[in-house]
């Protein structure tokens, strides 16, 4: 194809094109929305999936709440079911909400009141989930033993090598996880700069 | 007029320019709706940096290329799976079998091309000027030149070899 024939064919598409015009107000003004939006998709589907996750563990814990026959184990259900169904919900709803900010028809000022408050919020659900996945991890360990066993597996030497390891694990994990939030919402920060009046 | 109708009028009148770039610089239906979006949420935090100094259109290609330039480079970086799909991202509703040859065969040319050269067919075939052309890409006029006579020299080679 010489450019003459390419010129031909451009200007044929150039008018079919133009024929097809099919953008309204709402969709272009989405456009610019989307982009913020979905800076935090992935991470929503994530949690999505650990939040189902954790609600069926809830489920087990409580199907088995009957085994759990001393005070201790049974406070220990308690906060396993509390943490796996209500921290996760929580993440969950922080994030609808930081999705929901309304980029284009609120005022500026509105928005970032509105963006630093929804952050906070989730960084603070993050952090308290990192602190109380430490204690979960015992609380899952005395729980699994009892329901699974019916054994207390803190008298078991060789649990300890196994709760440092999972312990540097989850470390490490919780820092990879916070940061991952941290560079989100500051590129979604970013997102909201570019759009200052 | 507010900024927001502004914008919503200048998109609309020239949406057709922002498919046309998508459709070259993109394989997939997503990946074109990923460029369009990201074309118009572009245009849109630039809007206010227009001044202008040049044409409503200029500023668009402007914007329009460099966006697509730096998904490229972003997509160098983080390579994936990229589906084949020309013809069916190519057209909003059917065209007639004989133009979507055409059309075919014209994609087909242009994808050969390196991502700079694309643009300036491109813009070539948008029936921009020399001038023009170097102000929207930041390179001279005798380097536009000098660029599109190459281009049209393989587009021609490329026509010898296949005959």
């Amino acid at each position: 194809m010489e450019l003459e024939e390419l010129q031909q064919v451009w200007t044929e598409l150039s008018q079919e094109v133009e024929k097809q015009k099919k953008l309204n107000h709402k969709i272009i003004m989405e456009m610019t929305q989307q982009k913020y939006r979905r800076k935090f998709d992935k991470i929503t589907r994530y949690e999505t999936a650990g939040t189902v996750i954790c609600i069926l563990s809830a489920g087990f814990v409580l199907f088995n709440f009957d085994k759990l026959d001393t005070f201790f184990y049974q406070a220990c259900g308690i906060f396993a079911i509390a943490f796996l169904v209500v921290l996760p919900t929580s993440v969950l709803l922080a994030l609808r909400k930081i999705k929901a900010i309304d980029l284009i028809n609120n005022p500026y000022k509105d928005t970032i009141v509105a963006y630093t408050k929804a952050k906070n919020r989730l960084l603070f659900l993050q952090r308290i989930g990192i602190f109380s996945s430490f204690i979960f991890f015992f609380v899952t360990l005395a729980l699994t033993g009892k329901i699974m066993n019916d054994k207390d597996v803190f008298q078991e030497t060789e649990i300890w090598y196994f709760i440092v390891l999972v312990l540097i694990g989850l470390l490490f994990f919780s820092r990879w996880g916070y940061r991952m939030y941290l560079k989100i919402t500051g590129s979604a920060e970013d997102l909201i700069e570019d759009i200052k009046p | 007029m507010t900024k927001e109708e502004a914008f919503v009028a200048i998109i609309q009148e020239h949406e057709g320019v922002i498919y046309k770039i998508t459709t070259v610089y993109t394989n997939s239906v997503s990946e074109q709706q990923d460029l369009y979006q990201d074309i118009v949420y572009q245009l849109w935090t630039a809007y206010d940096s227009f001044r202008n100094e040049s044409k409503i259109s200029t500023w668009m290609y402007r914007v329009a290329l460099n966006t697509a330039f730096s998904r490229i480079r972003k997509e160098k970086r983080q390579p994936r799976a990229v589906t084949l799909d020309h013809l069916n991202i190519r057209q909003a509703e059917p065209y007639d079998k004989q133009f979507e040859e055409r059309l075919q065969a014209m994609y087909e040319q242009i994808d050969q091309l390196n991502s700079l050269d694309k643009g300036l067919i491109l813009l070539v075939l948008e029936g921009k000027k020399y001038e023009e052309i170097g102000e929207i890409t930041g390179l001279s006029k005798t380097n536009v030149g000098t660029r599109i006579s190459r281009i049209k020299e393989r587009l021609r080679n490329k026509m010898t070899k296949k005959a």
